[in-house]
């Protein structure tokens, strides 16, 4: 990929203005322009120019997920901030249209006024956007309770790189006419094409919620009790295990009805194996975003969900010299923070991700971690190079992600 | 361009599968010239009958090398066309590979080959406790592989989401003849939601011959309510209650006055003689349950309901479901023929679109009844006609065709389970613009550049949506015979 000189640059930002106000154009210190479209017009326009200039180009919402998935500096940082409307919230249907540059706190502070909300808990919620968050596929979790985002947005609007605006889904929950692209687009890093627009379907906020937790050594004191939650009758919204060097935690939300008195049922299965259970007044432990220290490697893993516990206590013994906090839901998703020595990182990432039935995503490299961002079988990954051939001929968007430039 | 099946590929082809495992006597061939949509019959060049994901492979490389075109086919009970065969194509019929491979109760999933019948993954596990959550209709009769062709639904994928939502894993055969594995036993597997996409492909872009499904635990308890209403809005209306008050019931069907009359008269549930019919179906645990179910009550009275039952035990509510699971098959009993449609709306749309679709049905002097999926907006209204009065289909399957365009204007789809197929191809223009249809296509050609797989189905060809006679439609056998519904 080339660079930009400076007059380069220069002469690209006087074409941009053809479409833009000069005010949304700017130089980045990294050699990039940002670019703020106002609509889904504006962004198609920048699209077909950079396509026709063979400019790359990487969308952005908040920001808070730029390095993940490894891409490399694209010429265009594409910004959909200004894109940042509730567009249509017909609550009676319990489905809603936003503009991809909304962040999720106020999407969901629009959504309460009808006690509804999208029941997805994503990182960094008060700045992240709902296209970023479709981008790279966040959750948290509420995902126990009510899937990932692939079970929760029904239709969007898409800008490919040669700029034609597709619609894909539709608003209403049930629909299966044509192929669902907003299923491939979710997660797929804005290598495919730029999100504008989203439908998702709601669900109606939990009216009873309780949060209780468990502390004990470690997960695996922990793992019967997980098992005989997961076939119980209890209406759990979350199911986390937090581990890091010195302890374990549970945290279970119930959102039964008081009357039902599943608190009661749920203190004797805790008691029954031993355990004390406790209940706190504020959620704050389904909020993953704090060990997201600055320098640190930030790794998303699946296991299989009887492995959960096992698998967390042994990420504890795998190296010495680093720190290792991890936040899992019981379905068998964790997201790991390791702090330390770049060289041992990569080393204990490069052990987890060749053993069985255990997948590895590198999110965010720290400091001289070296490794790639996730490994697929070679046939799958050809079916993926064929797919982002398909809807991104020229490779101008999302550069270096997912795919090593041959 | 795809190619004719010449004598010795089908030699090749033969030794794939055996003697057994090929079909090419004429009579033979008849069953499998149509599926649940009858209206449209081709007979296939061939059906190959595979044992293994082996054998699925080497025959489609065989097709690929050949460029003969293919069509998969599970139990043959799609209502769109998906199984209908393409002038010339081979149908791959997957019905012999019907194995359950692994159960794996503490990860809660399931492995299986595509022939598996749908209800016989939740007998597998039911013992343990557990089920397979997407139930169409026909669950007794179709397969695991075409409810993942057609990304089945069910009455309750109000609560439990569609095939694509209990899908974890699938091996496919690519239409060039290459294995992969889409998705993962473990959560979220790393790259693009391939697996999202394929499910609901209507076969074509390969052939899944392996799944691993998302199994459920049991509800504590399930509760059916059956409420009696004097007009369609006042049942509408509660369901709208229902939802606003932050339930998500299992499942809130309606009926109305001409199929309540139809199941009565076909297998007798002793349904309220009344305008509209609306049936709840709550499920969880049994406080939580029976907190919910006084307020639905509540909300049904309220909203007029002058008679409601409650079906607390197992036989109860097979008798109040029996009625409506059998209200499609019973259509026969007021009308020689009839068509189903499938479309969707918001559900606040509800009563302005049935008054449309009233009108369009008195101005074409046609009867239609509905019975819905409330929850979710999914219309299934039934057009009757007489096939012997001339002119009489050609006006019942345009007027079929005409609701799913009032649907798409109200906001919705032109079908919520069935597939587009060969049915409704030619109504995706009108639901979708080009670049949308366009950008479809696209993956199309990323996995089949060469059009093979089940090729002239889903989307609109100048070829098929220049004609306009679409056939006769004749109800399908299961579907005729009750174990079936259209659902």
């Amino acid at each position: 990929m080339f660079t930009l000189s400076a007059p380069k640059l220069q002469a690209i930002t006087e074409e941009l203005r053809e479409i833009l106000d000069g005010e949304f154009i700017s130089p980045i210190e990294d050699g990039s322009i940002s670019v703020l479209p106002g609509d889904t017009q504006q962004v198609s326009l920048i699209l077909q120019y950079a396509s026709r200039r063979r400019l790359t180009v990487d969308p952005r919402g908040g920001g808070t997920k730029l390095r993940w998935a490894n891409g490399s500096v694209p010429h265009i940082r594409l910004g959909l901030s200004r894109l940042n409307r509730l567009l249509d919230h017909p609550w009676q249907d319990l489905t809603c249209t936003v503009q991809a540059g909304c962040t999720w706190t106020s999407l969901q502070q629009y959504l309460a006024r009808h006690e509804q909300f999208i029941a997805l808990d994503p990182l960094f919620a008060d700045r992240a956007t709902v296209g970023g968050i479709l981008a790279t596929n966040d959750s948290g979790s509420l995902r126990q309770r009510y899937g990932g985002l692939r079970d929760l947005v029904i239709g969007m609007t898409l800008v490919l790189s040669d700029g034609t605006i597709a619609r894909t889904g539709g608003k209403v929950v049930k629909n299966v006419a044509g192929y669902d692209l907003s299923k491939l687009l979710t997660g797929s890093m804005g290598t495919l094409a730029v999100i504008t627009e989203a439908n998702f379907r709601l669900h109606a906020l939990p009216q009873h919620t309780r949060v209780f937790t468990i502390g004990a050594p470690d997960a695996t004191c922990l793992s019967r009790l997980i098992h005989i939650l997961r076939e119980s009758h209890l209406l759990m919204q979350a199911l986390q295990i937090r581990r890091n060097k010195s302890e374990a935690h549970l945290d279970i939300s119930l959102t039964s009805h008081p009357a039902a008195q599943q608190d009661e049922l749920l203190s004797q299965m805790a008691q029954a194996e031993g355990l004390v259970l406790q209940e706190i007044n504020e959620a704050s432990c389904f909020i993953r975003d704090r060990p997201h220290a600055e320098g640190s490697t930030f790794v998303r893993i699946s296991t299989l969900p009887v492995d959960v516990c096992a698998f967390v206590d042994q990420l504890q013994h795998v190296a010495q010299k680093i720190d290792i906090d991890s936040v899992s839901q019981a379905i068998g998703l964790h997201d790991v923070m390791f702090r330390g020595s770049g060289d041992e990182i990569t080393k204990v990432i490069h052990n987890l991700s060749s053993g069985p039935s255990i997948s590895v995503v590198m999110l965010e490299p720290g400091p001289d971690v070296d490794t790639q961002a996730f490994r697929v079988p070679a046939p799958v990954m050809s079916v993926m190079r064929a797919v982002k051939r398909s809807f991104d001929p020229d490779d101008i968007l999302g550069p270096g992600k997912f795919f090593v430039t041959q | 361009m795809t190619t004719h099946l010449t004598p010795p590929v089908l030699n090749e082809l033969r030794r794939i599968v055996g003697d057994h495992g090929l079909i090419t006597a004429a009579n033979q061939l008849q069953t499998y010239e149509c599926d649940g949509l009858t209206a449209f019959r081709i007979p296939p060049a061939a059906v190959l009958l595979p044992e293994s994901t082996e054998q699925v492979q080497k025959i489609i490389r065989v097709c690929h090398r050949e460029r003969i075109a293919f069509v998969a086919r599970g139990s043959g009970t799609g209502l769109s066309g998906g199984a209908l065969p393409t002038e010339g194509s081979i149908v791959l019929s997957l019905s012999r590979m019907n194995r359950i491979l692994d159960i794996d109760i503490p990860n809660q999933q399931v492995t299986v080959q595509p022939g598996v019948i749908n209800s016989n993954v939740t007998s597998a596990v039911s013992a343990s406790g557990f089920f397979y959550a997407p139930d169409p209709s026909s669950q007794a009769v179709c397969s695991i592989g075409g409810n993942i062709a057609e990304n089945a639904g069910g009455a309750h994928c109000l609560k439990y989401g569609f095939t694509v939502t209990h899908v974890l894993e699938m091996t496919v055969v690519l239409p060039d003849g290459e294995l992969v594995t889409f998705g993962s036993k473990l959560p979220d597997a790393p790259g693009y939601d391939l697996a999202g996409v394929f499910v609901g492909s209507e076969g074509t872009l390969g052939i899944a011959t392996e799944m691993t499904l998302r199994i459920m635990r049991k509800p504590e308890t399930v509760q059916v309510i059956l409420a009696a209403f004097d007009s369609i809005s006042a049942a509408a209306q509660s369901v709208s209650d229902v939802i606003a008050s932050g339930q998500l019931p299992a499942a809130m069907e309606i009926m109305d006055r001409l199929s309540i009359e139809a199941a009565e008269l076909s297998v007798h549930p002793n349904y309220p003689a009344c305008e509209a019919l609306l049936l709840i179906e709550l499920d969880g645990p049994q406080a939580e349950v029976d907190i919910q179910m006084s307020m639905v009550v509540n909300i049904c009275r309220k909203n007029g309901a002058w008679e409601t039952r409650l079906a607390i035990d197992e036989h109860a509510r097979f008798l109040i479901w029996k009625g409506r699971k059998a209200a499609f098959a019973a259509a026969g009993r007021l009308s020689p023929n009839y068509i189903v449609q499938d479309g969707v709306i918001p559900r606040t749309a509800l009563p302005a679109v049935l008054e449309k679709l009233n009108a369009m049905a008195a101005a074409e002097n046609l009867r239609v009844t509905n019975v819905f999926h409330a929850g979710d907006g999914n219309l299934h209204p039934i057009v009757l006609y007489d096939r012997t009065h001339p002119g009489e289909e050609k006006r019942a399957i345009d007027l079929s065709l005409r609701i799913l365009d009032v649907c798409v204007e109200a906001g919705g789809s032109i079908t919520g389970e069935h597939g587009v197929g060969r049915e409704k191809q030619c109504s995706m223009s009108y639901m979708f613009a080009d670049p949308d249809l366009e950008t479809m296509q696209r993956v199309r050609r990323a996995f089949d550049p060469h059009n093979l797989s089940n090729p002239e189905k889903l989307f609109p060809t100048p070829r098929i949506c220049g004609e306009r006679s679409r056939g006769a439609y004749a109800p399908h056998p299961v579907e005729a015979s009750g174990i079936a519904e259209v659902f």
